[in-house]
């Protein structure tokens, strides 16, 4: 009080309502100001890789849903790729354009959870009711195909168990003519509104260089002027046959991002479209062995997830039906490490939005 | 740990038996054994069959049929990928300037890979982000890979690094002892700190000048290391006791009373 500091340590979480989960942040304050910000994880923690080692290649898949559950097939696709990989299975083209279809329609959907949250952490409490609205159709979508909505288990090692059910086409098309009008609801709803403006722009700044550094991938490196894009630089799936554009934004900050996820919503659109169009015919599933046996193999695949680089390293025994070492680089664990960086030095009224920005699922993160 | 998993199958661990940890040279000598041991297969069955059919003749039987060398069919749509002797320009690199540091490097289903000398992979991971034509700008992912059965090292720590501005991946591995310390790739790339900690808390690998050592995802006091091969998928940290068969918490009160345990069951079964 009298000359001398003295700082205020506060816990927010593990149970605050905008921390997404159970993420608590050890923060010291000095006044409204972070002086330091420690994120403490591991509330989630289920053992995922454990378990997956003890689980045949086809039972792992289950564990990937409950990873990041807003965007389980994204998980799914990643998993299914990478033991593709390991084993050396040549999945058919019409299944590549279905997985590559549903991870864009799953895209949308985490993008809307994202916007719906991160908007009401803020203050704008009726971007939520709007994007729900337009999650749920694609809820029903997957709903559709694979019988679930959330935890998914959509594919098969080795294709798809199952064609695009009849009407799926035409709800998605319907859908796909809809949403355009749906994004722009949502950005009259907050792109000129002056207390988003205020809460968002210059707020949790990331640079390019730190971001690297951190291993910080996704929009969060996108909005910093990186366009480094996995679906793009690795093709995988269907990818390497669509054409679409990777937005970028350079003022690094929440605002900027915000921006470029709402790219990403119409990017996504046009790869639907893409795909729905020159769907080719021809069996979903390739012809495989009932148990898949795997050779002495080392392998490391990255997906674009909507969180960014989604990464599945797996280490085949000889003979082997499990992976004998099955490790998940989750994008939220890395992008989580940038939080610090981002809020020292700000107000604390700011964490929230940084924590909004860095789209914190914890289920990712804890594995 | 035998006791614990007595009745238990899901607390019953499997040690592994092999060592599954692809190289070229490995590969080469595995083929060699798998062929030298269908050929010795095949040599038994043709021998077999003489042996039969002069029994037949003595006996004045039909001669029993002769055998047919099985021929490798593929299996559908399934190519297991092999390693193959490196052609990329970046492993090729690697090994001009570094030489015996570079144990091993080859390519596996598209990745390229080198095994690195332990003493000197800060070295590397320096080279591979400020050299210009390498220009491995970050570091993706860090994790590690128990082996329990090999005899001359206990885990594998693999690096895979990305270089964003030339699209290429390249996966560093180090072989590393029980007990043995890493140089930490904090040094280097700011973003290994979580990646490291996650692998002392899995695997206990200690890294030397790493700013903050200290468990990530498993509670502070948590004992043993859960991804190591001795842990068991159950077990461990669970409660003992059933809960539809105590709703008051009276059993367990008395259980971890008599285990000496403060609250839930940590401790590493013995054998006793």
């Amino acid at each position: 009080m009298f000359g001398g500091t003295e700082y205020m340590e506060i816990n927010m979480g593990p149970q605050h309502p905008s921390t997404h989960g159970v993420l608590r942040l050890k923060l010291k304050l000095d006044g409204e100001t972070v002086i330091s910000c420690e994120p403490v994880i591991g509330y989630l923690h289920r053992g995922v890789e454990k378990i997956c080692e003890n689980k045949t290649f086809f039972q792992g898949q289950i564990w990937t849903d409950r990873m990041d559950y807003c965007s389980a097939i994204g998980n799914n696709l990643g998993w299914a790729e990478a033991v593709e990989k390991a084993l050396g299975v040549t999945v058919p083209r019409r299944a590549h354009y279905i997985r590559t279809l549903l991870a864009e329609f799953n895209r949308i959907a985490s993008h809307l959870v994202w916007l719906g949250t991160h908007a009401m952490d803020i203050g704008a409490l009726t971007v939520f009711l709007y994007t729900f609205r337009e999650r749920e159709e694609i809820m029903d979508l997957f709903e559709d195909f694979c019988g679930a909505r959330l935890t998914t288990t959509a594919f098969r090692i080795g294709g798809l168990g199952q064609d695009l059910p009849a009407g799926f086409e035409k709800a998605a098309r319907a859908f796909l003519a809809r949403f355009p009008a749906c994004i722009e609801e949502y950005e009259t709803l907050l792109s000129e509104n002056r207390i988003w403006k205020k809460r968002t722009i210059g707020v949790a700044k990331l640079n390019a260089e730190d971001a690297i550094a951190l291993g910080v991938t996704g929009p969060m490196l996108r909005a910093a002027g990186v366009a480094y894009d996995i679906r793009k630089a690795f093709p995988y799936a269907a990818y390497a046959e669509m054409d679409f554009e990777i937005p970028t934004r350079t003022e690094a900050d929440t605002y900027a991002r915000y921006l470029v996820r709402m790219a990403e919503l119409r990017q996504s659109c046009r790869i639907i479209a893409q795909c729905l169009d020159g769907l080719p015919e021809g069996p979903v599933m390739a012809k495989l062995p009932k148990s898949l046996k795997s050779e002495v193999v080392e392998i490391y695949h990255p997906t674009e997830s909507p969180k960014g680089e989604l990464g599945y390293y797996l280490v085949g025994e000889k003979g082997g039906t499990q992976p004998y070492r099955f490790h998940v680089r989750a994008p939220g664990f890395a992008n989580l490490q940038s939080l610090a960086p981002m809020v020292e030095g700000g107000l604390v009224a700011d964490v929230i939005a940084a924590v909004g920005t860095l789209d914190v699922v914890l289920g990712e993160i804890d594995r | 740990m035998t006791n614990e998993a007595q009745g238990r199958p899901d607390r019953a661990v499997e040690m592994p038996k092999t060592v599954p940890l692809p190289g070229l040279e490995a590969y080469r000598a595995d083929q060699q054994a798998c062929a030298a041991a269908e050929e010795a297969k095949w040599q038994k069955q043709l021998s077999d069959y003489e042996a039969a059919k002069a029994k037949a003749e003595a006996e004045g039987k039909d001669a029993p049929k002769a055998p047919v060398k099985p021929v490798a069919k593929p299996e559908g749509d399934l190519k297991a990928p092999v390693p193959t002797e490196a052609q990329d320009p970046d492993l090729l690199r690697l090994k001009d300037v570094f030489g015996e540091a570079v144990e091993e490097f080859f390519e596996q289903a598209g990745e390229c890979t080198a095994q690195i000398a332990r003493d000197r992979i800060l070295e590397v991971l320096r080279f591979c982000r400020q050299d210009p034509s390498m220009r491995f700008e970050m570091l993706a992912d860090e994790t590690a890979t128990h082996y329990p059965a090999a005899s001359d090292f206990a885990f594998s720590v693999v690096y895979h690094l990305a270089s964003l501005s030339r699209s290429k991946r390249l996966r560093l591995r180090v072989l590393l002892p029980e007990g043995f310390e890493l140089e930490s790739a904090t040094q280097v790339h700011r973003g290994a700190n979580w990646f490291e900690r996650e692998i002392f808390d899995m695997f206990g690998i200690r890294f030397l000048n790493h700013p903050d050592l200290t468990r990530i995802l498993c509670p502070e006091d948590w004992e043993a290391f859960p991804l190591r091969k001795e842990y068991p998928v159950a077990g461990l940290g669970q409660r003992d006791i059933d809960f539809r068969e105590d709703r008051s918490g009276r059993l367990t009160r008395r259980a971890q009373e008599q285990a000496g345990h403060s609250a839930i069951n940590l401790k590493i079964p013995t054998a006793d």
